[in-house]
């Protein structure tokens, strides 16, 4: 998938995009609404590409077997409405019109188009924008089922939404097109435990913002995380620069309450509110600072998390 | 371009579904049939054989056309004709189901009207073929209508010019001494529809019935090629 880049008076505003997309991957791009529509707009191959827009709408007279049905005989498969609707748990729903169901179903099932796209590619813009919780988490199956077969990209502005069922995710503004580094792994494992605990003696993070230098008490920081190799130490919904390592960090934190929850985010403990769990094997901790900050958790480090939380 | 009976039979079904239930739209249904009723019941149907035609003419309008604009206007408005245009679907296919509704609907009202009004036609052949001609006639322009409103709000309105040229077109005879221009009014088929329909039982010649026929199914096929060529132009950038 290739994409040109934009300029806009003389500045790039979109930059050359390459991205080598397998089979059964997806891919999220964090970026915002002009450069959501400046992507959507070159991927014009009907053939190749299914694109759903944000504000897709959908038939509003029909009832959500009817519109099964008719999604069904458009698209010439060879299915049967009711087991699809067992499939999609809309069992209760459908003798429902559409326009009588809550905001969020509708969107629900205005988003199972895509489950009836041929091309080998789905490109959706915002998918969980406007889902509830259980629906979300009914999509993402949903979508995981789908990936075997198909590549996805996912154009968002919500780092959450893109963590819930994306492998790679980029970050597109300003700066440029960078991949953020969310993977799992289990190599560090070992590096960690080998550490020793005892350096309690530095009491600030050193942290840099605008040439100047702030230092912060560990209690005061939410959570730390690593993007393209640069450390952000965040701050009541403000972030700084921190030139010390992940690791290092985590050494010097251990003993306020810190923990290590992913390969490159580093929370402190005492402001988690939630585990989230989106699926057996994807997890998020909220944390309860005023703006709504959400970290991943990494499956490895869940078992843990548990442990030293006493659950 | 493939055309599939499966999925314009899948928009069909649908669009009859989405229709009978927008009581805003399907209320367009009895309008021809009060109409039939009320001019029956003004006593105009024996005296004034050109009654009949305003009825039909505007019926055409206020729902061949009002429909057919409608049903396309909506899918724009709510992003689900973007959406069909991924799907197999082709744009004939869902240019036929949407069609086709529009005229089974057209008929089966006008044919009701028809009979309420207790019309007989001088040659039901003719009669039958011009109903036919001048449905699809109104579908093509109803589908041009469509193709230029992105609301629902814009294909009511849009129509309005439509009843004023086409309806309104058998009453620029007035004005023809005045100003001999309108003149060209007379070749508008709801002109050539009141002509047809005004062939007295006794005493016609099938070149009375073939003039306004010819002229109907000229407008015909000339609105139905235009139509389809705008609405494949038009729907590319979809």
């Amino acid at each position: 998938m290739q994409f040109q880049p934009i300029y806009y008076d003389g500045e790039l505003f979109l930059p050359k995009i390459e991205l080598n997309m397998s089979c059964n991957q997806s891919i999220g791009i964090i970026t915002d609404l002009k450069r959501k529509q400046l992507l959507m707009n070159q991927l014009l191959d009907r053939s190749q590409y299914h694109i759903f827009r944000a504000g897709q709408n959908e038939y509003m007279h029909l009832t959500v077997e009817e519109l099964i049905t008719f999604l069904i005989n458009v698209t010439e498969r060879n299915e049967r409405a009711a087991l699809l609707l067992d499939y999609f748990a809309l069992k209760e729903e459908r003798k429902v019109k559409i326009k009588n169901l809550s905001p969020s179903k509708r969107m629900y099932v205005t988003l199972l188009r895509v489950y009836f796209a041929h091309q080998p590619t789905l490109v959706l813009e915002e998918p969980y924008f406007y889902l509830e919780e259980q629906d979300r988490r009914q999509f993402k199956r949903i979508l995981d089922d789908l990936s075997k077969e198909k590549q996805f990209l996912i154009l968002t502005s919500n780092l959450e939404d893109a963590i819930i069922s994306c492998d790679a995710i980029y970050r597109l503004n300003k700066l440029g097109f960078h991949q953020l580094d969310i993977r799992d792994s289990e190599e560090d494992k070992q590096e960690v435990q080998e550490q020793d605990r005892a350096n309690i003696t530095l009491q600030k993070i050193y942290t840099k913002r605008n040439d100047k230098v702030i230092l912060f008490d560990p209690p005061e920081v939410d959570y730390i995380e690593s993007i393209d190799g640069s450390i952000l130490v965040h701050v009541g919904g403000e972030n700084y620069v921190c030139a010390l390592t992940l690791t290092e960090l985590e050494q010097r934190l251990l003993n306020f309450g810190f923990f290590r929850c992913h390969r490159s985010y580093i929370v402190n403990l005492q402001k988690v509110r939630e585990i989230i769990t989106w699926t057996k094997n994807s997890y998020s901790l909220r944390l309860n600072t005023g703006k709504d900050a959400v970290v991943p958790l990494s499956r490895s480090k869940l078992h843990e998390l548990k442990a030293l939380l006493n659950i | 371009m493939s055309i599939s009976l499966k999925r314009a039979g899948a928009i069909f079904v649908k669009d009859y579904k989405e229709f009978s239930r927008n009581y805003a739209l399907s209320i367009m249904l009895i309008f021809p049939i009060i109409l039939a009723l009320l001019l029956r019941a003004a006593g105009a149907g024996s005296s004034l054989p050109g009654s009949f035609a305003t009825v039909l003419n505007l019926s055409f309008v206020l729902l061949t056309c009002f429909a057919q604009a409608c049903l396309i206007a909506e899918e724009k408005e709510r992003n689900t004709l973007r959406s069909l245009m991924m799907t197999p679907a082709t744009t004939m296919d869902v240019l036929i189901g949407k069609s086709t509704l529009v005229f089974v609907m057209s008929a089966v009202v006008l044919a009701i009207a028809t009979y309420l009004f207790g019309y007989e036609p001088a040659s039901i052949w003719a009669f039958v073929a011009a109903i036919i001609f001048s449905i699809i006639l109104y579908t093509a322009v109803g589908t041009i209508c469509g193709l230029f409103s992105k609301t629902l709000l814009d294909a009511s309105l849009s129509i309005i010019p439509v009843t004023i040229v086409f309806s309104g077109a058998p009453w620029g005879a007035f004005l023809v001494d005045d100003y001999p221009i309108f003149k060209v009014l007379d070749y508008v088929p709801s002109s050539q529809l009141v002509h047809l329909l005004g062939i007295s039982h006794t005493g016609f010649t099938t070149g009375d019935l073939l003039k306004p026929l010819l002229i109907t199914l000229v407008w015909t096929v000339v609105l139905t090629i235009v139509s389809v060529v705008l609405y494949q132009r038009r729907l590319k950038d979809e």
